[in-house]
């Protein structure tokens, strides 16, 4: 059989599949028609259509469901990759698609940078760690959380007197994470802390950030509390999930249980701006209680 | 930072009155590393009183002190003191929910009222709260059935419409048990006004064999009409109380569910005049006629759905990151004004909140906005600009169903002239006409009473 003989006899094969039933001469009126074919009318130079687009918690893929709406109702808590078919013992196509794209956003968030400027921009006193690039930032995670003689100095000249309150924005895991959520999070958190009385100074933006990062701005600065929000790693649910950690008297060798988190800042999750809000409520308890971390939870106040 | 909260139902109905004491368990849902999202988690029936016949004086007319009475009575069984109730409701239902009968049972219990968030209850919550307490609402979110819930009490039945475990349509007929009363000897002592156009037979009558099963039967068809299984006529709009304004009969046919006193008379025959009222014989038409020919299920709770209802079911939590400045909780009975997605985009805004602030007699009055699924920082301090511009000098309540009410309060309080009291709520869906209920923190969020009507206005 020849390539044309073949393709000839694809054509085919896909004309008898989109024909009617052939049963004849009967009312078969199937209750559900199952898959139909894939409506082709886009024209050659188009886009295909963009599959990261699709409401995961809306698919259901199930062919002949029993319960499709009760099943989209348990989806509707969940943002896992439920109900979502099979051919024979394989995901289906739209499936792989799917996740092989929510997997290459999730690199993309780890290996792309923020904008040259993003720290000009948005007033925050742009510095780097020790890494000199993404690679480094990867394999050491030691370097992302000191900064050089330089950097420290930028600091130093940057932050005005001794903050009570030192804003840190780190890339982190997630560039993505940060350019959409930091600036809302970090304007809620000023609002926030200006009703209480606390005056919120310049930010620092740090590229190649860790999480210890915070606690050299603490060596530098002498703040009573560092803010740090990061990029976290990004998983297949979103690229874009921030965290926000905060650090009573922050300084190098600061233990990890002093440290109190809020998660999953993102659209799905926590929405950025309320985020924010609940931040600088957190701020004032810790001010108040001098503690940050288990201990705060062992005060029973979080 | 789990919690849990003593709530007190009371439910004064036409005929019987009950009590049920409930412990809500409020649990931290999230992780502790995440934003605290606060959920009631159990409910746990601690006592349910015996049912009371409803102290009257006359016909209909309820005896306040009589209430007052009982209720102490029954704190006392129960084991509990009036300062350990956090919350709960008083409901007073069917034809008994008149203006006179909700002000002499409130005169009554006044000093109870400090605990209590819900004064009296209108057909629309009387109908949510029967559904609830009778498992109907779980059981359609359970099976994902359409579900259409009959509670049928002594003078009228309340009907939900749920889909997917939603309530998505409450309605009111004048069907009971109790529009006749019969004595021992067969005569009639009272005939309720909303027979007056269905019957001859007047107060004094001795009905004859089969006029009573007749009228049962004549009340079921108005049942079946609002499940849409049959055809409706004049009597069905007849039937429907003014109040509950119209009904929508469902286009497919749901899961028929009953409770009420007279559920108890569809599966266990009781002999007629049990109660010196018709309920039997309208339980037993109801049993032959066309709502039992298809699925249908009695309620895990018969006569006391609406008391467990809302003693379990009348208190819900707000988002767990909401604001609130110098506002002293609890705050009761604020009226709501509802405005859609499009009037919140609209430049109009501020002038449409004028306009709906100047229809209220109260100075207090909750704006109800969708708001955002995950709004920017601009679009949280803009939607504040146009609410204080709308909200003039008043005092500022704002609920959401998006999540965003604690970052918006803080909007609104450092705008010029925003320093002021400020309530903002999140997760809360609000309708036009109802009226909002803030009780006092339990951990960061607040717990919430969505009521239909505070009084209902002459109700015969």
């Amino acid at each position: 059989m020849n390539k044309k003989e073949l393709s000839a006899m694809v054509a085919e094969l896909l004309q008898s599949m989109q024909a009617e039933p052939a049963v004849k001469g009967s009312d078969y009126k199937p209750r559900d028609p199952g898959p139909q074919p894939v409506q082709r009318d886009h024209q050659p130079g188009d886009f295909v259509p963009d599959v990261t687009q699709l409401d995961l918690r809306k698919l259901y893929l199930v062919e002949n469901p029993a319960q499709k709406d009760k099943y989209l109702a348990l989806k509707e808590r969940t943002p896992a990759r439920l109900g979502m078919g099979r051919a024979g013992p394989r995901y289906k196509t739209l499936t792989m698609l799917r996740f092989r794209a929510d997997h290459a956003a999730a690199q993309d968030a780890v290996f792309s940078q923020l904008p040259e400027d993003f720290g000009e921009k948005n007033g925050l006193i742009p510095v780097k760690t020790r890494c000199k690039d993404k690679d480094e930032y990867l394999t050491r995670p030691d370097m992302g959380r000191c900064f050089d003689e330089e950097n420290q100095k930028k600091i130093r000249q940057g932050v005005t007197g001794q903050p009570k309150v030192q804003l840190v924005i780190g890339d982190g895991l997630s560039s993505a994470a940060i350019a959409t959520n930091a600036m809302d999070c970090a304007q809620a958190i000023r609002d926030g802390l200006k009703l209480k009385g606390i005056e919120l100074g310049q930010g620092i933006f740090v590229r190649y950030c860790r999480v210890g990062a915070g606690d050299a701005v603490g060596d530098v600065t002498g703040c009573e509390l560092v803010c740090v929000l990061v990029g976290e790693r990004p998983g297949l649910v979103t690229d874009k999930s921030m965290s926000c950690y905060l650090t009573y008297k922050p300084h190098t060798g600061v233990s990890e249980s002093s440290r109190t988190v809020v998660s999953n800042i993102h659209a799905q999750g926590t929405p950025a701006v309320e985020a924010g809000a609940h931040i600088a409520s957190l701020i004032e308890t810790i001010l108040k209680k001098k503690v940050s971390g288990v201990g705060l939870h062992l005060e029973g106040s979080v | 930072m789990d919690k849990s909260l003593l709530s007190v139902g009371l439910d004064v109905g036409t005929t019987t009155t009950q009590l049920i004491v409930s412990r809500l368990q409020v649990k931290n849902r999230a992780s502790s590393f995440a934003v605290p999202e606060m959920t009631i988690t159990q409910r746990q029936i601690c006592y349910r009183s015996p049912v009371h016949m409803t102290p009257l004086l006359g016909q209909t007319l309820v005896d306040g002190q009589g209430i007052r009475t009982l209720v102490e009575q029954e704190y006392e069984k129960a084991g509990i003191t009036r300062q350990q109730v956090d919350t709960g409701a008083v409901i007073i239902t069917g034809e008994t929910s008149r203006k006179e009968n909700a002000a002499a049972v409130l005169s009554a219990l006044s000093d109870y009222a400090g605990e209590f968030v819900v004064a009296t209850a209108g057909p629309d919550l009387e109908s949510a709260l029967a559904a609830r307490g009778a498992g109907a609402v779980q059981y359609s979110k359970d099976t994902g059935k359409a579900v259409l819930h009959m509670d049928i009490g002594g003078g009228t039945s309340n009907l939900a419409l749920i889909e997917k475990g939603r309530i998505v349509a409450t309605g009111c007929l004048n069907v009971g048990g109790r529009l006749l009363k019969i004595t021992p000897t067969g005569k009639l002592v009272y005939v309720s006004p909303v027979l007056f156009p269905l019957t001859d037979l007047r107060p004094g009558d001795y009905p004859a064999q089969g006029q009573v099963e007749a009228i049962a039967r004549i009340l079921t068809h108005g049942l079946e009409m609002a499940a849409g299984l049959r055809p409706a006529t004049e009597l069905l709009g007849k039937l429907l109380t003014r109040e509950a304004g119209g009904w929508e009969i469902p286009k497919d046919t749901p899961v028929l569910s009953f409770s009420g006193g007279v559920a108890d008379c569809i599966e266990g025959k009781l002999p007629a005049g049990s109660f010196g009222d018709i309920g039997p014989e309208l339980g037993q038409a109801i049993k032959q006629s066309l709502l039992c020919a298809g699925d249908y299920r009695l309620g895990t709770e018969t006569i006391r759905a609406t008391v467990i209802g809302a003693g379990c079911h009348s208190t819900q939590l707000s988002g767990s990151t909401v604001f609130c400045r110098d506002v002293d909780l609890p705050v009761k009975n604020l009226p709501v004004a509802v405005f859609t997605p499009e009037e919140q985009e609209s430049g109009e805004l501020p002038q449409l909140i004028q306009k709906r602030l100047q229809m209220q007699d109260s100075p207090r009055v909750v704006l109800a906005l969708p708001g955002y699924p995950a709004p920017s920082y601009g679009q949280v301090s803009r939607l504040a600009q146009k609410l204080l511009q709308g909200i003039g000098d008043r005092e500022i309540f704002v609920c959401l169903e998006g999540d965003m009410a604690k970052a918006l309060g803080q909007s609104l309080c450092l705008l010029p002239g925003g320093d002021r009291p400020c309530l903002c709520i999140d997760r809360v869906h609000l309708e036009e006409g109802c009226y909002l209920d803030v009780g006092e923190p339990v951990g960061p969020a607040l717990p919430v009473v969505v009521k239909t009507l505070i009084l209902s206005e002459g109700r015969i």
